[in-house]
């Protein structure tokens, strides 16, 4: 809500010593389960823990921009619904296995893992997450000949973890919008669901809201699974996922959604240029508690 | 800094003895500011309708306690005081203004909407036992705030900072109220969504002044935190009142608020459009970032951060419209 527009200028004016401090303040209101050192040290703990956990013994390579990029804005428009942009260059097309987005300094750090089809030519992810505090956000990348790739980017932004919902928007839990581009290269995924952090608090009761939030997004074109995302409490309210080939996505596109309740939700895109596919879109429920 | 087409200060000492004398200006303007009895400066706009005018700054300048336009209006009986500043400090140096020119009393405390450049300062008039009045919608746009407040703004409060320097209203406006301050009335409106959930405006009839508080914003880049086709609904209302002064929220006094009003329109017009246009286009808000309403730029103060935000916020409604 309206506190996005100052919480993003607002740990540019506050004294080193206040930052820190509110940080650690927030720290403790998030249970964050990793101790953290200083919040403006890019290599922080969070990372040295996951990278032994997720990649042991691996050597991480930092290819450059030409190869896979990541971009976050300057300056971040909403804690709680940061864009992040991962472009993947020519070399990179059609040899992406697996990619990781971690935001080291959130309470949950790893925002989604992509596992990506065999010959899926991904040019581009689009997604959006909150940004809890100060924070080294990285995009890891395998590669199909077994490499791993690292881009990251920081990003000046805090508040997104606990910032108190938004209003409602009109529609229901679940339901999926379809915005493809006119050469249908790419596709904007919107998906109204509260992804509630777990870190929220119900400003009006003071009580706090439970977790729930997307855990599982599918998506394949024309039959063939494209991209398989575990996701979780960093995705932004609302989340959505754009991606980019360098060609043409062949309809359907479908996505299979089960969120943090074991609800699933399903939408279909049947080509089209659309601005909005919500006529084409079948939000089933099948499973939905 | 060494660029050869730069005539360089005659020698380093007299470049040092300019910033010295600039950090000594700064210093005695600091100085000067947090003094807890120094009266803001402030205009009288028209007979009785007092007005400090808030520096264009940003959000994360020093000196960002003092950007919004706050002020009073005088009448027999008492006195109005309209938005408080963005510290207990600014509300403390807008009540000894006040003290400066009327031993009236201060009856009421109005707060245009939530943000806190308008109402961090209202903790300095709750010794004068006012009446604080606002939106419907401002007390809980409040309590919403409050944790936010103390965390990002606890500097601009008291030391130690509390919960209970952020004043709410204790009176609020459906629709519309009218205060008398002694043959002085006030007609209060609160308004539907626009810049914030909680905008309301303060019309003194005896002088045509209305105080428009951030619907109006001349010279800095509107901020958006409501509706953007809300708030051009509500400023083709306001364009359609008779003034003969409006107060914005940041900028300028003026007799005529319609170009000002305009321009303002001008923009939010841009970014719906632009929104549109490229969620249209499957455009992600990074897309949106970077092209909606580009042409503006050049028109606006401190447009950088606020442009990103309001961007993003049109993105994530028109997503779902």
């Amino acid at each position: 809500m309206y506190s996005y527009l100052i919480a993003q200028s607002a740990p540019g004016r506050l004294a080193r010593g206040t930052r820190l401090l509110s940080a650690w303040l927030l720290l403790a209101f998030c249970g964050a389960s990793f101790a953290l050192g200083d919040a403006q040290t890019p290599a922080s703990g969070a990372w040295e823990y996951l990278q032994k956990q997720f990649y042991p013994g691996r050597d991480i390579g930092l290819l450059d921009e030409s190869y896979m990029s990541l971009e976050a804005p300057a300056n971040t428009p909403d804690p709680a619904a940061t864009p992040l942009t991962l472009r993947f260059g020519d070399a990179a097309l059609g040899h992406i296995r697996q990619i990781r987005v971690i935001i080291d300094n959130n309470p949950s750090p790893v925002a989604a893992t992509f596992d990506v089809a065999s010959g899926a030519r991904l040019a581009e992810i689009d997604l959006r997450v909150r940004v809890d505090r100060f924070t080294s956000v990285r995009a890891i990348a395998e590669t199909t000949d077994g490499k791993i790739e690292m881009r990251s980017t920081w990003v000046n932004a805090s508040g997104g973890c606990s910032a108190p919902p938004g209003a409602a928007a009109a529609g229901r839990l679940g339901d999926i919008r379809f915005r493809p581009s006119p050469d249908a290269k790419s596709m904007l995924i919107s998906i109204l669901h509260p992804n509630n952090s777990g870190f929220q608090i119900d400003p009006l009761s003071g009580e706090p809201i439970p977790s729930h939030y997307v855990a599982h997004i599918r998506l394949s074109s024309d039959g063939r699974m494209l991209l398989d995302a575990d996701t979780g409490i960093s995705l932004s309210e609302n989340p959505s996922l754009r991606i980019a080939s360098d060609r043409p996505l062949p309809a359907p596109v479908t996505v299979d959604i089960v969120d943090s309740k074991d609800a699933h939700f399903n939408a279909s895109w049947r080509g089209g240029v659309a601005t909005s596919a919500a006529s084409n879109t079948t939000a089933g429920a099948g499973g939905t508690h | 800094m060494l660029d050869r087409a730069t005539p360089l200060p005659a020698s380093v000492a007299e470049f040092r003895r300019i910033r010295l004398r600039a950090l000594l200006l700064l210093g005695l303007t600091w100085a000067s500011a947090g003094g807890a009895e120094t009266a803001l400066t402030i205009r009288e706009v028209a007979p009785g309708v007092f007005v400090h005018l808030g520096q264009q700054l940003a959000l994360d300048a020093p000196g960002h306690d003092d950007i919004a336009n706050i002020g009073f209006i005088v009448g027999t009986r008492c006195v109005a005081v309209i938005d408080t500043g963005g510290s207990v400090r600014i509300g403390r140096a807008l009540r000894a203004a006040i003290r400066q020119r009327t031993r009236l009393p201060v009856c009421y405390v109005v707060n245009t909407h939530v943000h806190v450049d308008h109402v961090l300062g209202n903790a300095a008039f709750v010794q004068d036992h006012p009446s604080f009045i606002g939106h419907r919608a401002l007390a809980a746009a409040m309590a919403r705030s409050r944790d936010f407040f103390l965390q990002h703004y606890a500097a601009d409060l008291d030391q130690p900072p509390s919960a209970a320097q952020i004043i709410a209203p204790d009176r609020t406006v459906e629709q519309s109220l009218e205060l008398d301050l002694g043959e002085r009335p006030l007609s209060l409106r609160a308004w539907p969504t626009a810049h914030t959930d909680c905008d309301l405006t303060v019309f003194d009839d005896r002088s045509g002044t209305l105080w428009t508080g951030d619907l109006l914003f001349r010279e800095r880049l509107p901020a958006l935190d409501g509706s953007a086709s809300g708030w051009l609904a509500v400023i083709d209302e306001l364009a359609r009142l008779q003034v003969r002064h409006a107060v914005p929220g940041h900028g300028p006094v003026t007799e005529d608020p319609g170009p000002a009003l305009q321009a303002e329109r001008a923009y939010l017009r841009a970014l719906i459009e632009g929104v549109h246009d490229e969620l249209a286009q499957g455009g992600s808000m990074q897309d949106a970032i970077a092209h909606v309403a580009a042409a503006e730029k050049l028109k606006w103060l401190l447009w950088d951060s606020t442009h990103a935000h309001n961007v993003a916020r049109v993105y994530e409604q028109m997503e779902w419209e």
